[in-house]
């Protein structure tokens, strides 16, 4: 730990440490602005300019390029440091508009900061600016090249830490700029990166654009809940609108970016048709009666029926708190059924997932220090985009990656691919365990053995693996393998990507031992008469809709609790609006166990836009916000139970009810979060066996999750629609050799849900004798629920008349 | 002139290419023959107690260079040669390798069998159609000939030598930049440390050695150093020096004259004074990056160690001579064009500081100049010096500092008119 004096002041930083970083530890903010925490340093914009007095460097020296060591001493007031700087500065300047009162920048703009930090304030320089045609970079990005300093920072930020290929640095002296070759969208998942990234108003988003000034924004700390992986976020609303997402910062979990799913699939909390009334039988009602009739109901029913006629059902995207007292709820009632995940292998997997993840847990700081990490049965981009982003990190300092997946995955950096059917994940998993690699196929055992070997020899190797692919039985394997691999000097640690935000939370929670897939055959049966839906949808989002939604219409009651216009919130007996995690407080619990906070950013309301039709201010007046009755799920279920409704009481309620929530407490939405790592009890969990897939006549059909379209959040957001693209099916070219298909086609699909039409895409780098069918919602593909056993389908070819 | 002893042109011909038989005629490859009986380590210590310095234009100790190269370290090691002569005023290295090629060849394969560095590139000039053409001939005579390629002269040494033709930048001369345009990225300069030796082309350790520099390694090994040490009078600088001249000179030719003749004697007897019998003025002594000298130097020594006591340096020793009616703002203001123009782009100082130069020049030059420009000038150039990223800006200031330096008068009368007094 070297310790050194800046500014008279004596600070001791950890080894490795640069002086700017020293500096800051003290609160010394000098300007910069090729330094990035994330990014590291080049010692491009040579503006950090330190004097050093004393020890092994001496001079004038760029502080972001200088580790600190013992015995310097350094002056950051120094009259030549502070010169440099301000020339510096001034020369960034040189060609920067004087567009700052319309510059969408405005409020956030650092070089703002470091102009006036820097201590530029007159323009000397009055010759000719230079100027640039800017770009169209599709829907998500706004490029205005004339405002760029040239730090660097974009193309560091897209191509080297993020891995796009489409961005690059054009031109050379001082006509440089950044961006595509030619226009057209952005391809990388993570372009809207680009927007923080850039310190001016060079790339900044266009979906916010003429919405706010930021200063205007109302922001908290929140966490995205479009995947499993918690990220932190700073959703922005204005006027009941949420206008626009940006990352947080946790080291822990994101780092300092986000993808583009969860950057604009924040929209669905300002969809036209989300439901904000109460309703009681198809009537409106005040929330107030809705609830008391919910409990009257239920409470009725069990009297009638007894406690097994009644089931709760949570989701993924339900909080710790609702869904605590959701569980509180069905104690109360004497239910055995509570289920936090209508999708049957997904719950099954997470259940798994925690009760044996342990310390093997590995979050996505840890993954970047893998040296060796297999991704088994899981396509990141799709399930847990940031992972993949700490993959890539892992892979830039040295990392070796190994995929074994059907699908043709498109990873940000390189990999080893073995596209192999699903059905051969199992076997796979079951040769990590065993070793043995007699059910493998002598094209299979060579490059598993290497595998083998590859992993005994790793430091700190990972297994990642997908519970939509890999299923209970998968996951199991998937840990079994873990232990398999297991030496003296490591463990080997592993990240399950599950179905959503909360899965983890949810299965911690969960108390019976059955899985939705049999509470339907009870429904069907009409033991089950009363289903309490708590922001979830079982009609569509379990893996198999035609089945449930024919047993869904025998239910003599229907609860539900939502924010979002899902088939359960319309056919609702009593529908109770909730709302999305932006328009609350509470808490998640993302895949590897970590518990993090989220704060309430807007209150809930139609956006002053969309009442005034044009003129503003409404000429309706009134008392009440229009739109504003949706109320936090936790607070409308503790009205229920009878329980205070403030959260502090809540949390405190479910601490003392479960010691696993201790921390909740005392959780703050700012801090990285306590991991929940204890052991954990649960009923018979035992996992299934993985769907097997028996090649005949027919096609093999699998449903799999894409970037955008799959998530029912973000697929109700209106800025990710341009990237939800048509209902699309993969085929290996081989295959589409065979059944005469080629690239762009359109295909006529047949499964027994019915006909749909989709075009054709071919890779050579999948599976063969295998139909992967992106789930898209909104489009006829959306019962085709990724996750489960496969479905046979027929595909022919479209011939247009 | 004064019959100085001629060691890389003493097979120049006008319009002629040396072959390699006449090559072989005059002891080339002898000094290969010598090396291959030596071990790396002894070779290695020759060229340091040589004294041979870096004739790219920084004049660093060649085998103390050497020294900090990992030759034991085991795995791929390259050994690059900067063929990429882009400094205005320079244009030795082309009358080297146009008179005598075979001279860089045997100095590369004597080079990487001392680095243990088996794989060489040459990285030329794009411009340089004709050179190329005479080392890719080379590159076969050799190889036909047993000196490059597998067990070289029945060693048990293989070498192979790659030429590559540059895009074409300035900054590519800077040696990390031109590692990084070999490897296909954007040519900007690496930080350094890590140093190429430790890892360069393609991660793995790399030595940079300028063409000239590589030319003399044959004629030491096969003469000794004594004789090498004999050629030139300054202990501190021995051996001989391509002087290429250019600018108002009655002669505008490329000499090898031996290290340390004064600057008197380039520009009389080899320059045959200046044209039309006009006064000397002025001389950049060593390209465009390399400050002025004037009347007053006439009788410094032209080496090392004297040119950077006069705060010059002698650079790539491309004499550029002006005469007593050039304005020296104008050639300033043309140097420092070319400058701001092959700037990377990578660091701010050179980017926009050398471009806020040429805006403050221009207007001097135009008679638009205040005394706020003259201070101004001053203040970019003690915030660009030192400063950058790489070497570019700082040899950017070397003509603009030495204008301030010597010839404030002449900015000032600028200033003071209102217009350029030179018309």
């Amino acid at each position: 730990m070297p310790k050194l004096i800046i500014d008279n002041r004596e600070v001791t930083v950890p080894e490795g440490t640069n002086v700017l970083e020293a500096a800051q530890a003290l609160d010394i903010v000098i300007p910069h602005f090729c330094y990035h925490e994330a990014l590291g340093a080049v010692g491009s914009c040579r503006l950090c300019a330190m004097n050093f007095l004393e020890g092994p460097v001496e001079g004038l020296q760029m502080a972001c390029m200088i580790k600190a060591e013992d015995g310097m001493v350094v002056s950051t007031v120094d009259e030549e440091a502070v010169e440099l700087r301000s020339h510096v500065i001034e020369w960034a300047m040189t060609n920067h508009p004087h567009d700052c009162p319309v510059c969408d920048e405005g409020g956030e703009c650092q070089l703002q900061d470091m102009t006036v930090a820097g201590g530029h304030s007159r323009r000397r320089f009055h010759g000719p600016k230079q100027t640039y045609i800017n770009q169209e970079l599709g829907p998500f990005i706004q490029q205005e090249k004339n405002r760029c300093i040239t730090c660097y920072r974009c193309i560091r930020t897209y191509r080297d830490y993020c891995g796009g290929t489409d961005f690059g640095t054009f031109g050379s002296r001082n006509r440089i700029c950044f961006g595509r070759f030619q226009d057209g969208r952005l391809e990388s998942p993570f372009s809207g990166n680009l927007v923080d990234a850039c310190p001016t108003g060079v790339f900044t988003n266009k979906v916010f654009r003429f919405k706010s000034r930021v200063w205007d924004l109302q922001e908290a700390p929140s966490i995205c809940p479009h995947c499993s992986l918690g990220c932190s976020t700073i959703p922005g609303g204005r006027y009941r609108e949420l206008q626009r997402v940006k990352p947080g910062i946790n080291r822990e979990t994101n780092g300092f970016f986000i993808c583009d799913r969860g950057r604009f699939g924040y929209d669905h909390v300002n969809h036209p048709e989300r439901p904000r009334q109460a309703r009681l039988d198809g009537q409106q009602a005040t929330v107030d009666a809705a609830l008391t009739a919910a409990a009257q109901r239920v409470r009725q029913m069990v009297e009638q029926h007894g406690p097994d006629s009644v089931a709760f059902v949570g989701s993924a995207r339900t909080s710790l708190e609702a869904g605590a007292l959701l569980a509180e709820w069905a104690k109360r009632t004497g239910s055995p059924h509570l289920l936090f995940e209508t999708h049957r292998e997904r719950d099954r997997a997470a259940r798994i997932l925690v009760d044996r993840l342990g310390d093997r847990a590995c979050s996505l700081a840890e993954l970047q220090q893998s040296d060796l990490l297999l991704l088994i049965g899981t396509d990141l981009i799709a399930e847990g985009p940031m992972a993949a982003l700490a993959v890539r990190q892992a892979v830039r300092a040295g990392a070796q990656v190994v995929v074994i997946d059907p699908r043709p995955i498109d990873l940000p950096c390189s990999c080893t691919h073995l596209p192999v059917g699903p059905e051969r994940l199992p076997v796979f998993l079951d040769t990590l365990v065993t070793r043995k690699t007699e059910a493998l196929t002598d094209a299979e055992r060579n490059p598993l053995q290497a595998l083998l070997e590859q992993l005994d020899a790793a430091k700190t190797p990972a297994l990642l693996g997908g519970a939509d692919l890999l299923g209970s039985r998968g996951i199991s394997r998937l840990l079994d393998a873990a232990v398999a691999l297991d030496n003296n000097e490591r463990p080997v640690r592993v990240v399950g990507l599950l179905g959503g935000a909360n899965s983890y939370g949810g299965a911690l929670l969960t108390r019976s031992p059955r899985d939705f897939d049999t509470l339907v055959d009870d429904i069907q049966e009409g033991a089950i008469k009363a289903l309490v839906c708590l922001e979830s949808d079982p009609y569509r989002e379990c893996f198999d809709p035609a089945r449930a939604q024919a047993a869904l219409g025998r239910l003599e009651l229907l609860v539900s609790f939502d924010c979002t216009p899902n088939l359960a919130a319309q056919r609702a007996d009593i529908f109770l609006p909730s709302r999305p995690v932006a328009e609350m407080a509470g808490s998640f619990i993302n895949n590897e166990g970590r518990l993090q906070a989220f704060e309430q950013v807007i209150e809930p309301g139609i956006s002053i836009r969309e009442t005034s039709s044009g003129d503003h201010p409404p000429r309706e007046f009134s008392l009440e916000t229009p739109g504003a009755l949706p109320r936090p799920a936790w607070q409308m279920l503790a009205q229920v139970l009878d329980l205070p409704g403030d959260l502090p009481a809540i949390r405190q309620q479910i601490a003392t009810a479960d010691e696993r929530f201790d921390a909740l407490t005392s959780l703050t939405a700012d801090e990285t979060g306590p991991r929940i790592t204890d052991p954990v009890v649960l009923p018979d969990t035992a996992p299934d066996e993985l769907p097997q897939c028996v090649p005949g006549e027919t096609l093999p059909l699998l449903p799999v999750q894409g970037f955008a379209g799959s998530d029912w959040l973000a697929h109700l957001s209106a800025p990710l629609q341009p990237l939800e693209g048509e209902p699309t099916i993969w085929l290996h070219c081989d295959l589409a050799v065979r059944l005469g298909l080629a690239e762009q086609d359109q295909a006529r699909l047949t499964t027994p849900l019915g006909h749909c039409h989709v075009t054709v895409r071919t890779s050579a780098r999948m599976a063969d004798n295998l139909v992967l069918v992106p789930h898209l919602w909104g489009t006829a593909l959306e019962g085709l629920v990724p996750g489960g056993r496969h479905i046979d389908c027929r595909l022919e070819k479209e011939v247009n008349l | 002139m004064t019959d100085y002893t001629q060691v890389l042109f003493k097979n120049r011909r006008p319009g002629e290419t040396a072959s390699l038989e006449t090559y072989e005629k005059t002891g080339g490859y002898e000094g290969l023959r010598i090396a291959l009986q030596k071990t790396p380590g002894e070779i290695c210590a020759q060229v340091k107690y040589s004294g041979l310095r870096g004739r790219g234009g920084a004049g660093f100790p060649t085998g103390v260079k050497w020294s900090f190269f990992p030759a034991d370290q085991p795995g791929e090691k390259y050994l690059v040669c900067n063929g990429d002569e882009m400094e205005p005023g320079t244009y030795k290295d082309r009358q080297l390798l146009l008179a005598d090629p075979h001279q860089l060849i045997e100095g590369m394969v004597i080079a990487a069998y001392a680095l243990q560095a088996p794989v060489g590139y040459i990285f030329l000039r794009y411009a340089y159609e004709d050179c190329s053409q005479v080392i890719e001939r080379a590159i076969a005579e050799a190889e036909a000939a047993g000196y490059l390629g597998k067990d070289i002269l029945g060693s048990g040494f293989s070498c192979e030598l790659h030429l590559h033709r540059s895009a074409g930048r300035y900054i590519l001369g800077e040696e990390t930049a031109l590692i990084n345009g070999l490897e296909g990225r954007r040519p900007n300069p690496r930080s350094k440390p890590p140093f190429p030796a430790q890892r360069g082309l393609f991660g793995r350790p790399t030595n940079v050695n300028n063409i000239e520099t590589l030319a003399n390694v044959p004629h030491i090994m096969r003469n000794g150093n004594a004789w090498y040490q004999q050629l030139s009078a300054p202990e501190s600088s021995p051996g001989t020096k391509l002087f290429g001249l250019s600018g108002h000179f009655n002669r505008t030719e490329c000499f090898e004259l031996p290290l340390g003749v004064t600057l008197r004697e380039v520009v009389q007897e080899y320059g045959g004074g200046l044209r039309n019998g006009k006064r000397f003025k002025a001389c950049l002594p060593g390209g465009a990056s390399s400050p002025y000298m004037t009347a007053e130097h006439l009788d410094v020594a032209m080496d090392f160690n004297a040119l950077e006591e006069i705060g010059s340096r002698l650079g790539t020793a491309g004499v550029t001579a002006f005469d007593e009616d050039t304005c020296m703002v104008a050639v300033t203001r043309n140097i420092n064009r070319f400058f701001a123009r092959e700037s990377c782009g990578w660091c701010t100082p050179c980017r926009d500081g050398l471009q806020t130069i040429s805006w403050l020049l221009d207007k001097i030059e135009n008679g638009q100049g205040t005394e706020d420009d003259l201070t101004m000038l001053h203040d970019q150039v003690r915030n660009i010096n030192g400063r950058s990223f790489c070497a570019l800006a700082e040899g950017a200031m070397g003509p603009v500092e030495a204008l301030l330096r010597l010839f404030e008068d002449e900015i000032k009368e600028h200033i003071r008119k209102g217009k350029c007094p030179f018309g």
